[in-house]
């Protein structure tokens, strides 16, 4: 497809962007042209390079090689309020809003127009009018705080109309919106188009680029995988173009016969305090032996699931049991005791504590209990033991076992979560991200271990956004897309298209109302 | 992970190790003995401009603190409640429970103790004091208990509950000296004196010494031991370190800082009972002021470590004597004094603060 003819209208030429972060290629070449009056959608799972690109434009991070044109102009070296000034609006997913402030005084803040001597009564009046064109039903006295998630989104949304925005990018605006809230977001964004400016609509969710974008760029692994207009695109083509790849595993492992169901899950529902489903009727089941893996891009309700199954949030309604015992509200420590091993995402302040000494960590779900606790006392003896004993199975690089966590490398940090998780034999394992931020090497011995404890007839729940992964591990695969589990099917059965489709949202008729 | 890049992974190990364990004491020490001598520097400075001779000042304020038995005598037990209630406020801040209390259970518990010292008068000493000991601990603990229980159920900051109740702790004090348990016809806010067989016993006889700073001794051990080495104080440090962890240990948020808040009202509460039973053999008004704010200090100035707790008590405890005595002896007057003291804080927790962040916990 070229673009060439209509290159003079172009808002924004971006040229061969690239970007390192260390040894890994963020952005490998990109280029982008959005027109005027046009909404572009980039599209990309998680670590695909979309964010890193959005950061060039706005002057957040600094490109390695690449040249920004904007209305003419080149951006070089800019910062974001160079980009406000010329004209770039950004709305990040996480609204940059005080919450304790009125509409009016978040779209007056940091703006230099509003001078030395705030004029309240014209702003306000210009907010009233800008929300009467977009329809976007704000009061300039309205508490921000006291706005549901849409509403706030669109205050930002008007700070950056008002700054004079010409482009406007949006970062995975839908991702906390209800399906009402996504319908009125995207008419108040074809508004926007209609009156002459560019949109750039991040999202992974192809349901939402069809009905809301004229032309969409398939970001994948830094690079463009490919570009289209909607109307001539299919959703499989897009999704392929995301996913792409070869289940090629180069990972041994032995063909296992499940055994009988370990821990079932029926009917599971989680409500957060606002009453949004977060986690909807969801049901599996984990056989002795199995690893099911759980693919899905970040934030569609995968933390929530693995909290409630380890006992950190009480589901709402549904039953999750164990050999048969009911365990929906059991304590974590009950769980614990009836053999739930669990490796959370997050090392730095939920599964280690960085302060306290490998053995220390080594105990830290068991110190209530022989042999750490003798009579009254903890038993120090058997902490240091414990952990000399884990540093020698794992292969964990410390001098001794009163070394702080802190000093370890991420690969060594999680191999003590793993020393203690993996090293109680537990009767069900949920890994959650299990290798995050860490190296190739690191990665592989946490696969290793998670097939080994699996190997050894544990039940595991293994869960990443790591698609390759996930294919890699599961013995069955399915897919968290809007807070449901989809599509469970043997890894022998495993058709990309699909898995694609699913991630994308494509397959959650609640979420995206479809037009294709 | 490559066998080669095992070599250097020990050796910095092995650096930020032996930095962490040997090194950091002594650069402690140094920072802290640094931040004394500024202190009296400045202090000199002040002194000098208020008129008066800065040597002489010092040696009378060395002369207070440590020249005779009697004055180490003062300063021991001027050291006792601030010892007591001071662990129990670096354990709860451990936890990140700002307990600023202190004052008001001191209060409390030195009432309670004072009832049962006037009511129980027919009992032999040796259950007499402990009783009224027990009772101004039980005093302290409920009333800790008050907004411990008012963070757990109704989400108000324990900053502002334990303040708060400070001022009713103190009033509470005044009412019942001038109702129920006031001396009638004293002309001060005060009890009658309490039986003999209720006085603290001396330590050293001839002086003014009583038992309590052995009690203080063994609750800053117990404390220690409970905090490093007990169930208990491994709670304290996981929901210090990180709530998110410590649930995820399985250990219950609440239990663990409604724990942490009565020990730390009934270490006060004792603290309450030994000042009326030791040093005043009365109930008295405003007995207890300042003593819960000095405590955060000290808990402060120990680092939060419990052990450390009993020099940073006993250095404001000889520091305040000896300040009083340079008061009386050259007539510098009480302000300064505070000033001296307040400088030395401030001095203190700052070389401190340096070193903070690489803090075992």
């Amino acid at each position: 497809m070229s673009h060439a003819e209509v290159g003079s209208l172009a808002r924004l030429e971006m040229r061969g962007i690239k970007k390192h972060y260390g040894a890994i290629q963020a952005n490998d070449g990109i280029d982008l042209t959005v027109m005027a009056g046009r909404i572009v959608g980039l599209l990309g799972e998680n670590g695909s390079g979309k964010s890193t690109l959005m950061k060039v434009l706005f002057g957040m991070v600094k490109p390695d090689s690449g040249t920004i044109l904007f209305k003419g102009q080149e951006l070089c070296n800019h910062t974001p309020r160079d980009a406000i000034n010329a004209g770039i609006g950004m709305i990040h997913q996480h609204f940059m809003l005080v919450d304790a402030m009125t509409v009016l005084e978040n779209v007056m803040l940091g703006w230099k127009r509003t001078g030395l001597r705030v004029q309240r009564n014209q702003i306000a009046q210009e907010i009233r009018q800008t929300s009467a064109t977009y329809g976007l039903d704000l009061e300039p006295k309205a508490v921000v705080g006291d706005l549901p998630f849409g509403h706030r989104q669109r205050v930002e949304i008007v700070k950056a109309l008002l700054r004079g925005a010409d482009l406007l990018i949006l970062d995975e605006p839908t991702s906390n919106l209800s399906p009402p809230e996504i319908n009125s977001l995207l008419d108040v964004l074809r508004r926007i188009a209609k009156q002459g400016r560019g949109v750039i609509f991040i999202t992974h969710k192809l349901g939402e680029v069809f009905d809301l974008c004229e032309e969409v760029v398939v970001l994948r692994d830094g690079k463009v995988a490919g570009k289209s207009l909607i109307a001539g695109a299919t959703r499989r083509e897009l999704a392929h173009m995301m996913v792409g790849r070869d289940v090629s595993s180069g990972l041994e492992r032995t063909d296992r016969k499940a055994g009988p169901e370990v821990l079932v899950v029926r009917q599971l529902t989680l409500r957060d305090s606002s009453g949004r489903e977060r986690l909807r009727d969801i049901n599996f089941s984990l056989r002795e032996g199995e690893i099911l893996a759980v693919a899905g891009v970040d934030g569609n309700g995968q933390t929530d699931l693995v909290d409630t199954l380890a006992g950190l949030k009480i589901p709402s309604a549904g039953a999750v049991t164990m050999d048969g015992r009911e365990i929906t509200r059991a304590t974590v420590a009950n769980r614990l005791r009836s053999g739930l091993g669990y490796i959370p995402v997050d090392r730095a302040t939920t599964s280690l504590v960085p302060g306290m000494t490998i053995g220390e960590n080594i105990g830290l779900r068991d110190f209530d209990h022989p042999p750490y606790r003798r009579g009254i006392c903890l038993d120090r003896r058997v902490f240091r033991e414990q952990a000399r004993a884990k540093i020698a199975r794992f292969g964990i690089l410390a001098r001794d076992p009163d070394t702080p966590v802190q000093t370890l490398s991420g690969g060594n940090q999680q191999k003590v979560v793993l020393a203690r998780e993996i090293g109680r034999e537990p009767r069900v394992l949920i890994a959650f991200q299990a290798t995050w931020g860490l190296d190739p090497g690191a990665t592989r011995f946490v696969i290793d271990q998670v097939i080994a404890t699996r190997n050894r007839g544990g039940a595991v729940l293994y869960i990443s956004s790591e698609l390759d992964e996930v294919l890699m591990v599961g013995d069955r695969v399915g897919v968290m897309s809007n807070g449901r589990l989809l599509g469970v099917v043997p890894r022998d059965e495993v058709d990309l298209g699909q898995i694609g489709l699913m991630m994308a949202g494509g397959c959650d008729d609640l979420a995206t109302p479809s037009t294709n | 992970m490559a066998p080669t890049d095992q070599p250097a992974n020990l050796t910095e190990a092995a650096v930020i190790r032996s930095d962490h364990k040997m090194s950091d004491f002594w650069r402690r020490l140094a920072l802290a003995g640094l931040a004394i001598l500024l202190s009296l520097l400045f202090g000199a400075v002040a002194i000098f401009v208020s008129g008066k001779n800065p040597v002489l000042a010092y040696w009378s304020l060395l002369k207070g603190a440590f020249g005779s038995v009697d004055s180490i005598a003062f300063a021991l037990n001027k050291s006792t409640p601030y010892i007591l209630t001071g662990v129990g406020v670096a354990l709860c801040f451990r936890a990140r429970v700002i307990n600023i209390g202190g004052e008001g259970q001191i209060a409390v518990g030195g009432i309670a103790a004072s009832w049962v010292a006037l009511n129980a008068s027919d009992l032999p000493g040796f259950c007499l004091i402990p009783l009224a000991i027990l009772a101004g601990s039980v005093a302290g603990a409920a009333w800790a208990a008050i907004p411990a229980a008012m963070r757990l159920t109704r989400g108000v900051h324990e900053v502002l509950g334990t303040l708060l109740l400070n001022f009713v702790g103190l009033l509470m004090v005044s009412e019942v000296l001038h109702g129920p348990m006031g001396e009638v016809g004293a002309g001060f806010p005060q009890s009658p004196l309490f039986p003999e067989q209720a006085w603290l016993p001396a330590l050293v006889p001839g002086t003014d010494l009583h038992i309590g700073i052995i009690l203080a001794v063994l609750a800053v051990f117990a404390c220690h031991f409970a905090f490093w080495r007990t169930p208990f104080g491994f709670r304290l440090r996981l929901v210090g370190s990180s709530e998110a962890a410590a649930a995820y240990a399985g250990v219950t948020f609440a239990r663990t800082v409604a724990g942490v808040m009565l020990l730390a009202g009934a270490l006060a509460g004792v603290a309450g009972a030994i000042e009326v039973l030791g040093v005043h053999y009365r109930l008295i008004q405003g007995f207890s002021v300042g003593f819960g704010f000095n405590a955060v200090a000290i808990a402060l100035l120990a680092s939060l470590n419990p052990i450390a707790v009993l020099p940073a008590g006993l250095f404001f405890g000889f520091l305040e004597a000896g300040a009083l005595a340079m008061q009386r002896e050259i007539g510098v007057p009480s302000s300064l004094v505070y000033v001296i003291q307040g400088l030395t804080m401030v001095f203190v927790l700052c070389a401190i603060g340096i070193s903070w962040r690489q803090q075992r916990i």
